[in-house]
């Protein structure tokens, strides 16, 4: 549905999105993940035609993004960032006004316009000025719009943005039952939306693709090694010097509570040593009252990937360390 | 043709919402009804020769009002969308950027000829109450209004080239005026300067000068042309300015 081949975008002196690959197949719902000021809504823009690129091949539905813009415009729902609307229309006007300029045919507007209105629970506001709307209403609204052409395509940026937990609910519900019948290209940098509505992440930062893959692959592969709490009757160190010697653990750390070890177990990549710590201490005769995995999540592969990136980054731009030599020197 | 009916309709339907729209076209009135009020003086001062048509609608009244309603018309066209985001909505719907530009551009037109058309009512009541009947040239008359509605054509073309230059509107008003003003001010450069060829150069350009022939039922086609072409001139940098974010 979505073909992007190094796409660039180059802005004033900066560059917002680096030669970015991805595709997108039908019926897909992929989320695009990333920092504030990654690159998202540049993409999407480009995607949308609102933007030009700078370089690179776009093709939605087969159709040059550039070159056959109006075409690839009725074949897409955009919904922008912070969902813009006019504000002094109601919201069956508005819906009726945006369905006609999108090339909804004049009989058909009516149930188009009904149709997407139920979808998006809108049914009682439809006499309602959407300027005197709450913020959850005119996302709908601006939902409503981006469907009421039946696109074969939605891009939504930031979707959830600035709505209250029910809210989101609401919206990834809706998001999810759209999902059946189109294919979804959303944005967000709130990770347990990506989570719980997409089929595939890409993870961008400063324009480009650092990772992609399903949420759970995402969490395999790059959080390799994952960590385990047993909770034994026993002395810190005869725990210590058993748990140590077995297969697959790396690295043991103990704290007593009360007579009771709690032991943190770092594990080799790829090795699970649950098993092999139970017989273990099933064997020695001593008593368990908890073994748990952690389970790493999507946030750890991000805050890995983007923020330890940036951390360092921003260490060696704001200039701690030098000023910290220079200080060492006078000293 | 049909998104372009329909972007217009939603640009007429903006005005008749907006307060400043009816704001605005209610000082135009009072303006033009002072203007009218001088005249209604100088006929009952028994003033024979005074030519009625010309002015009412070749004095200073009425164009300084149209000075100052077109700007503030005009300036939230585009201003507007680019402030609140909703040209990106509008850019991303499949509508060509010459529909747009011209459903706006139209929208405007039409709000202009709306806050003109209580004016023809001066002419009834001149006739109704004067005692000396004024011959009325259906011919000057048409002509007047006419020229409003060429000059008024170029200016709101302005606005809007202005508007789609910003997100502020304020900056949109304040440079189609300027652009405005110095069209309107060339004729009285024309009277002062002493070099022949500013004379009468300033002078083709000279609003004023264009209205004085038109109400008087003089339709010269150089005016003519010099309005309708320029319109189209601006109107065509507009679109290019709109298409401009597409430039690579």
């Amino acid at each position: 549905m979505i073909k992007v081949e190094q796409l660039t975008k180059h802005y004033a002196g900066t560059v917002a999105v680096d030669n970015l690959s991805f595709n997108v197949s039908e019926g897909e719902i992929v989320g695009f993940l990333g920092p504030n000021g990654a690159g998202k809504t540049t993409t999407m823009r480009i995607l949308a035609g609102y933007l030009p690129a700078t370089g690179g091949e776009i093709e939605v539905a087969g159709r040059d993004v550039f070159r056959e813009s109006l075409e690839v415009r009725k074949r897409i729902g955009y919904l922008p960032e912070n969902c813009p609307l006019y504000l002094d229309m109601r919201v069956d006007e508005y819906l009726e006004y945006r369905a006609g300029i999108k090339g909804v045919s004049p009989r058909a507007v009516r149930s188009r316009v009904d149709g997407v209105k139920e979808k998006c629970g809108l049914q009682e506001v439809g006499t309602r000025i959407i300027g005197q709307l709450s913020k959850g209403f005119r996302q709908r609204v601006g939902l409503a719009d981006a469907l009421v052409h039946d696109p074969q395509l939605l891009i939504l940026d930031e979707p959830t943005v600035g709505l209250d937990p029910a809210q989101i609910r609401q919206v990834r519900q809706l998001i999810r039952e759209l999902a059946r019948t189109h294919t979804i290209l959303l944005s967000t940098h709130i990770l347990p939306e990506v989570e719980t509505t997409c089929d595939r992440v890409l993870i961008i930062n400063e324009g480009r693709i650092i990772a992609s893959g399903t949420p759970k692959e995402l969490e395999q592969n790059l959080l390799t090694g994952s960590r385990i709490t047993v909770d034994i009757k026993v002395p810190e160190e005869r725990a210590r010097e058993n748990l140590e010697t077995l297969l697959g653990v790396k690295s043991v750390s103990t704290y007593m509570v009360d007579e009771w070890t709690v032991a943190e177990i770092e594990c080799d990549e790829h090795e699970d040593p649950r098993e092999a710590i139970f017989t273990s201490v099933v064997e020695a005769g001593w008593k368990m009252r908890e073994l748990r995995q952690h389970k790493k999540t999507l946030e750890d592969v991000f805050v890995e990937l983007v923020v330890d990136r940036n951390g360092g980054d921003g260490v060696k731009r704001s200039g701690i360390q030098p000023a910290r030599s220079e200080y060492g020197g006078a000293s | 043709m049909r998104s372009f009916l329909l972007l217009w309709r939603r640009e007429v339907g903006s005005f008749f919402l907006s307060p400043i729209a009816y704001i605005m076209s209610f000082f135009f009135l009072v303006v033009m009804g002072v203007g009218f009020g001088f005249t209604v003086q100088h006929l009952t001062a028994g003033s024979m020769s005074y030519e009625v048509l010309q002015n009412i609608y070749a004095s200073f009244f009425p164009w300084l009002s149209v000075l100052i309603a077109v700007p503030v018309l005009t300036m939230r066209s585009f201003a507007e969308e680019r402030k609140f985001g909703t040209i990106e909505t509008l850019m991303t719907a499949p509508v060509s950027d010459t529909a747009v530009v011209l459903s706006k551009y139209f929208g405007c037109l039409l709000f202009y000829v709306v806050m003109w058309i209580p004016t023809i009512s001066y002419i009834f009541i001149i006739n109704k109450f004067s005692t000396t009947k004024i011959a009325l040239d259906p011919g000057a008359l048409l002509g007047a209004y006419l020229g409003g509605l060429l000059i008024g054509g170029l200016f709101v073309a302005i606005g809007i080239f202005c508007s789609s230059f910003t997100s502020n509107q304020i900056v949109a008003a304040i440079m189609s005026f300027a652009v405005m003003m110095m069209l309107f001010m060339a004729g009285l450069v024309s009277h002062i300067s002493n070099i022949e060829w500013v004379a009468r150069l300033t002078g083709y350009f000279s609003s004023l000068a264009h209205m004085m022939d038109f109400s008087r039922g003089v339709v010269d086609s150089r005016p003519v042309v010099y309005y309708v072409t320029s319109t189209a001139a601006v109107l065509f940098a507009t679109i290019r300015v709109v298409e401009a974010r597409k430039w690579k």
